[in-house]
């Protein structure tokens, strides 16, 4: 087990590094800009005294080095500071979205994992033939759609024409668990419908790339029935593969819901970043694209660290 | 039971019992799980489903046709050993190639095929169609056909020119490391690395937040592009002038010139705001580029023709150039389609959220945003944009689909 823990334990360091390096990228991007921050807020008019008031207040006479590590320090504890446009804090404004956003991530996931899997599988046995094929066209439409062109036209027969569920998806606090599993169903399809796609053609690929290997030949030639083979000899090799897929998709899904949130006026944490984005806000700027970028990094490492522990020749050292 | 319900089920009866007879497995297969579907269909959506499951089978039919005979059409018009390549292209590639082959004419071609201007107000908003404007107005009243037909050009050339950066700089990129390995093939991995870490979407947000407002003019995305280009153009001095003063100092000379005269350039043909979209979407995806041919690449590095040729006392550009480029070139091109649709759909997701192409330019993205009320009106004008989005992407993916089916690789 030593040797597990050891790759594992690699692993979570260079995830991390990765992280700093980009929470890196995010704060020195933003000095990119002309004169700094306080310039950008107040746009071309501004006094010297009104820039040099906004200046002490955000901390921006400090060299940029020790602003870093200030905000660095603080986004460690989940404190982003206060929102340019609102004066906020913006971790109180994007804290409940976030938990909106993994909600229907979630929900989302809930769905679209065990549905593809058991496709994805199906497709894999029945490959070549006419339902494959109809598979692979009707996957690779969904993926090739943008998710808004797939949201509008749920919206557009699910909601509009037949009003079976609601086209905007406003929650409060007092809403039963039921009735918010209800409201959400939209924008939840729509991530389904897309990220299915992708993992159905993953978990096919991986599939097949599986059944062409000899030791899975040699067990259909001693004539073990076809069942057996699955579930006995494919399956626990398929492991892996079909963790990486899933938490691939799952990272997906959490950048591809910025799109749908907008689409669906969901309160998520998109919805936030995109205004904060038009708004010019830095803070939530900063502070969403940190969010976004840890949550893809776990993810990605959830599929690395996964797929070590599922790897059979890793799990039985010799 | 309405005539068109014994009339759907009679077809599509008839048509499976005849391809059972002819041992049309495949055909039989389908066309009798489409029956059994139906039954369900029509028990639960009653005769509209079914109604719509017949104009949906009557769409296929039709792009079937049109594909079918746009790919005899090819064949027809090819040189021989063209025709032989073609003649192995499934339904669904020549479709893919028919749809590009619609959008690039309509893009070519858009003032003279577009019936008023693009920007042109030509009704009241949201004007219902009539024998003057095909599908209606805009929230504007502008012609939306019109606005369709601009789009082609001005969202395509746009995903088109950032494709082209991202791919230049990516390609040239992972051939030097391939070839050059070493720190400088560590420091460009680690360095794509943490790009591709970051998802493309949260990355060209922030991107376009800090050089979307002011910073948008013209001396900055002057300037931008031309150091993009310079870094670009470098990778190719340096391979092409290797230990040389002379041709680094030659190629140096050339390189600034390029570059400003390309900055100058591109500034005629868009705006700075575009060019700022074009650099964010070229240093997102380039990375992505930059792996895949250093893969491929890689791979034909360790061959023995490439050990013969150094030997040989060959350079390192003829090496890219005559050995190693022809040997990756299918690859590279199907990976060229598929970045074009990631970028197609990265541009229109930033118009449609209203932080890309900027009005009035005609852009499928943002046309979807601008009409998207309609919708709760049970209007479908919104969607004929986003369906064109699709559609394209979608025709990208077949070719590339195709490509990559004959380039090995991928023969699962």
């Amino acid at each position: 087990m030593g040797d597990i823990l050891g790759l594992v334990v690699k692993r979570l360091g260079l995830g991390l590094i990765i992280l700093l390096v980009i929470s890196v990228i995010i704060f020195f991007m933003v000095e990119l800009l002309p004169g700094d921050i306080a310039q950008a807020v107040l746009g071309q008019g501004a006094t010297p005294e009104n820039l040099a008031a906004l200046r002490k207040e955000m901390g921006l006479d400090q060299p940029a080095l020790v602003r870093y590590l200030h905000w660095l320090a603080g986004a460690v504890t989940l404190d982003f500071g206060n929102s340019i446009v609102t004066g906020a804090s913006v971790a109180e404004t994007i804290g409940e979205r976030f938990a909106n956003t993994l909600f229907l991530a979630a929900y989302a996931a809930a769905i679209a994992v065990p549905i593809s899997i058991v496709l994805g599988v199906l497709v894999a046995l029945l490959r070549n033939s006419i339902f494959d094929r109809v598979a692979n066209v009707a996957t690779l439409t969904s993926i090739s759609s943008p998710e808004f062109f797939l949201g509008y036209i749920l919206i557009l027969y699910l909601a509009v024409k037949t009003g079976m569920f609601p086209a905007i998806a406003s929650l409060s606090n007092d809403m039963s668990f039921g009735d918010l599993l209800y409201r959400t169903f939209l924008p939840a399809l729509t991530l389904v419908l897309v990220v299915t796609a992708h993992m159905m053609r993953m978990t096919r690929a991986a599939i097949i790339n599986l059944l062409a290997s000899p030791y899975i030949e040699m067990a259909r030639l001693k004539g073990a029935p076809p069942w057996k083979v699955i579930v006995k000899h494919a399956l626990p090799n398929a492991w892996a593969p079909i963790i990486n897929v899933v938490a691939l998709n799952l990272a997906y899904l959490i950048t591809g819901v910025v799109l749908v949130e907008v689409v669906f006026v969901y309160p998520g944490i998109g919805q936030a970043l995109v205004d904060a984005v038009s708004k010019r806000d830095f803070p939530v700027v900063q502070a969403c694209c940190l969010i976004f970028a840890a949550t893809f990094i776990l993810l990605n490492l959830a599929a690395d660290v996964g797929s070590i522990l599922t790897n059979p020749r890793l799990r039985h050292p010799k | 039971m309405s005539l068109f319900v014994i009339a759907y089920y009679t077809l599509l009866l008839g048509a499976s019992c005849l391809a059972a007879y002819f041992n049309k497995r495949s055909a039989f297969l389908l066309l009798f799980s489409l029956t059994l579907v139906s039954f369900v269909l029509g028990i639960i959506g009653g005769v509209s489903a079914l109604r719509i499951v017949a104009i949906l089978a009557g769409l296929l039919a039709l792009s079937a046709m049109v594909s079918y005979a746009f790919r005899e059409f090819l064949i027809a018009i090819a040189s021989r050993n063209l025709a032989k390549e073609l003649r192995t292209a499934p339904l669904t590639a020549a479709f893919g190639m028919f749809v590009i082959f619609t959008v690039a004419v309509a893009g070519i071609f858009a003032p003279l095929i577009a019936p008023h201007g693009e920007a042109e107000v030509i009704t009241s908003a949201f004007a219902p169609a009539d024998a003057n404007m095909l599908l209606g107005a805009d929230q504007l009243g502008r012609d939306i056909f019109s606005r369709l037909v601009y789009g082609a050009r001005n969202t395509v050339a746009l995903a088109l020119a950032g494709t082209v950066m991202a791919f230049l700089l990516g390609a040239l990129a992972g051939l030097m490391a391939a070839t050059s390995g070493g720190w400088f093939d560590q420091f460009l991995a680690r360095t794509s690395d943490v790009i591709m870490s970051i998802p493309s979407l949260i990355f060209a947000l922030l991107m376009l937040s800090i050089f979307g407002g002011d910073l948008a003019n013209d001396t900055t995305s002057f300037w931008l592009l031309s150091a993009f280009t310079g870094i670009t153009g470098l990778l190719l001095v340096s391979a092409i002038a290797e230990r040389s003063l002379m041709a680094w100092v030659i190629g140096l000379a050339v390189l600034v010139g390029v570059a400003a005269m390309f900055g100058g350039f591109m500034l005629t043909i868009f705006n700075p705001s575009e060019i700022i979209l074009i650099l964010v979407v070229a240093v997102i995806y380039s990375p992505r580029v930059f792996r895949l041919t250093r893969a491929v690449a890689g791979n034909v590095v360790v061959m023995d023709y490439i050990e013969a040729a150094k030997l040989r006392g060959e350079r390192k550009w003829y090496l890219i150039r005559r050995e190693i480029l022809p040997n990756s070139t299918a690859p590279l091109i199907a990976e060229f389609g598929l970045e074009f649709c990631f970028v197609f759909l990265l541009i229109a997701g930033l118009s449609f959220l209203g932080l890309g192409i900027q009005p009035p330019t005609a852009d499928w993205g943002s046309m979807v945003r601008e009409n998207a009320t309609l919708i709760s009106f049970g209007d479908i004008t919104p969607l004929i944009p986003a369906a064109a989005i699709a559609l394209l992407t979608v025709a990208v993916n077949f070719v590339v689909d195709w490509m990559l089916y004959r380039s090995s690789g991928l023969k699962v």
